[in-house]
């Protein structure tokens, strides 16, 4: 029953993201920046840091399996959250192995997924001709504040889910060895 | 060690390929999505429209708030356009009138009138996350009569088209997210004949405006805060719905048509209750068609 725990997290997480442009004011929604609710990406990366031992592979996993998801309800074009999301875990993964866990590690990690995750979807969305914005325009206008505001989300889970998170891994993943 | 590196090599190129055939299938304007997608959508649907129950009333409670404060210019503003509106409701009744004595003098049907439309209320329960795209995802779908391609309004005006219905949701693409691919025909309004029609081809995001290109000009050049509604003409919308006022008038890059800014009439960003309006003359009449075709086997 408790490894049911996270993907119920994340399916709360992607029904709610339909919700996030409520909760920013009308001023920054109107204004030309571009903040993006990767909040089911944040939570991956607690899962990578936190719950996934050198040889499991769940984060990766439930990246795609949630990416496909966002993609079914939210876009109609398959694919792209899903590789995305799928790509930057993947390499969320294999630092985490060279790393300490702390919460620097922590903080520097989802940047970084942030960061490839978005990049990845700019990239994939200019190519199929979606957006037309320039590469200048969208790292100041898009990624940078998209980045700022769910390291605004991913500081908020930390005293709510760190520990939780933690203690998940210890009693699941040793049972399984 | 080589078998391993190749394996990962080989799990990308399938990747890759997965990745590319997913986007191709799905790119261009589906009007009719999977099976499994219209459960998955409809499930989440439902969910979504539990959760958006309690955070809307409470953003509302704050923008209630906010709203108090100028009241009283309002009131004072509407109440001056009430006295405006006493006449202009006579006028209606009569013109009203006068239409229904010449329609059937004509013998002409209500349903007839590429004006008519069944209208459909719905509330938006989820707004895609993705910027780019402009979707929101409103509670009623084909139960309820919604079909892809009917137009979206609120009471201010358009906001957009269904682009693909589930079975209790659809998914509604907003007119800020319109392409060269998504052409709605509109007009300006003049007595005497001399409307000038065109086209609405997508929307700037420098100047926040839909880009209006005038095919037809009249004898009068539009002029700024021309109220833009539909025409009915591209045989999808019904005719007489409003889009926006001019905001300013260019010519197009070679300098051979006249393209109006147009601002939408409703916020596109504070969207709750929404009418899905269902034109009531079928463009090509493919439900008889296939009447007939069923006719003809019975026959057989």
């Amino acid at each position: 029953m408790k490894k049911a725990y996270l993907p119920l997290i994340l399916l709360v997480l992607v029904i709610v993201e339909g919700l996030a442009i409520n909760l920013l004011p009308n001023e920054i929604v109107l204004s030309t920046n571009l903040i993006i609710a990767h909040w089911v990406l944040v939570f991956l990366v607690y899962i990578a840091v936190y719950y996934d031992v050198e040889d499991t592979y769940y984060s990766i996993t439930y990246a795609f399996i949630f990416g496909l998801l966002i993609d079914v309800v939210y876009t109609g074009i398959l694919g792209i959250y899903m590789f995305s999301y799928g790509i930057a875990i993947y390499a969320i993964h294999g630092l985490q192995k060279l790393l300490h866990r702390n919460f620097y590690v922590l903080l520097i990690l989802g940047v970084t997924a942030i960061a490839v995750a978005d990049g990845l979807i700019y990239m994939m969305y200019t190519v199929i001709g979606v957006t037309d914005m320039i590469w200048s325009d969208y790292l100041l206008r898009r990624m940078l504040p998209t980045i700022l505001a769910n390291l605004l989300f991913l500081l908020l889970l930390f005293p709510l889910f760190k520990k939780r998170i933690v203690q998940w891994s210890k009693e699941q993943l040793d049972r399984g060895n | 060690m080589r078998f391993f590196r190749n394996k990962r090599l080989f799990i990308f190129l399938i990747g890759f390929i997965l990745l590319v055939v997913l986007v191709g299938y799905t790119f261009r304007d589906r009007i009719n999505v999977t099976f499994a997608e219209e459960f998955i959508n409809d499930a989440v649907g439902w969910v979504q429209y539990v959760v958006h129950t309690p955070v809307n009333f409470t953003t509302d409670v704050f923008t209630n708030i906010k709203d108090f404060r100028n009241t009283y210019e309002e009131n004072q503003i509407l109440k001056e356009q009430l006295s405006q509106y006493r006449s202009l409701i006579y006028e209606v009744q009569e013109v009203n009138k006068e239409n229904e004595e010449l329609r059937d003098v004509l013998d002409l049907m209500e349903s007839d009138s590429i004006r008519s439309h069944e209208a459909i209320q719905a509330i938006v329960i989820a707004r895609s996350p993705e910027r780019w795209l402009e979707q929101v995802t409103i509670n009623k779908g084909e139960k309820h009569g919604v079909q892809a391609n009917m137009l979206v309004m609120t009471a201010d005006g358009m906001i957009g088209k269904v682009q693909s219905a589930n079975d209790v949701t659809a998914r509604v693409k907003l007119l800020t997210g319109f392409d060269q691919f998504n052409r709605i025909s509109a007009m300006v309004s003049r007595d005497e004949g001399r409307n000038i029609f065109g086209m609405i081809e997508g929307f700037d995001e420098e100047t926040n405006s839909l880009l209006f290109r005038i095919i037809e000009e009249s004898e009068k050049d539009i002029a700024e805060d021309d109220l833009v509604v539909s025409s009915g003409m591209g045989g999808v919308f019904p005719a007489g719905v409003p889009i926006g006022t001019v905001k300013e008038v260019t010519s197009d890059q070679y300098g051979l048509t006249q393209i109006a800014l147009v601002e939408p009439a409703s916020d596109m960003y504070d969207i709750n209750h929404v009418i899905v309006l269902d034109r009531a003359v079928d463009q090509v009449d493919e439900s008889s068609e296939a009447a007939d075709e069923e006719e003809e086997d019975n026959e057989e």
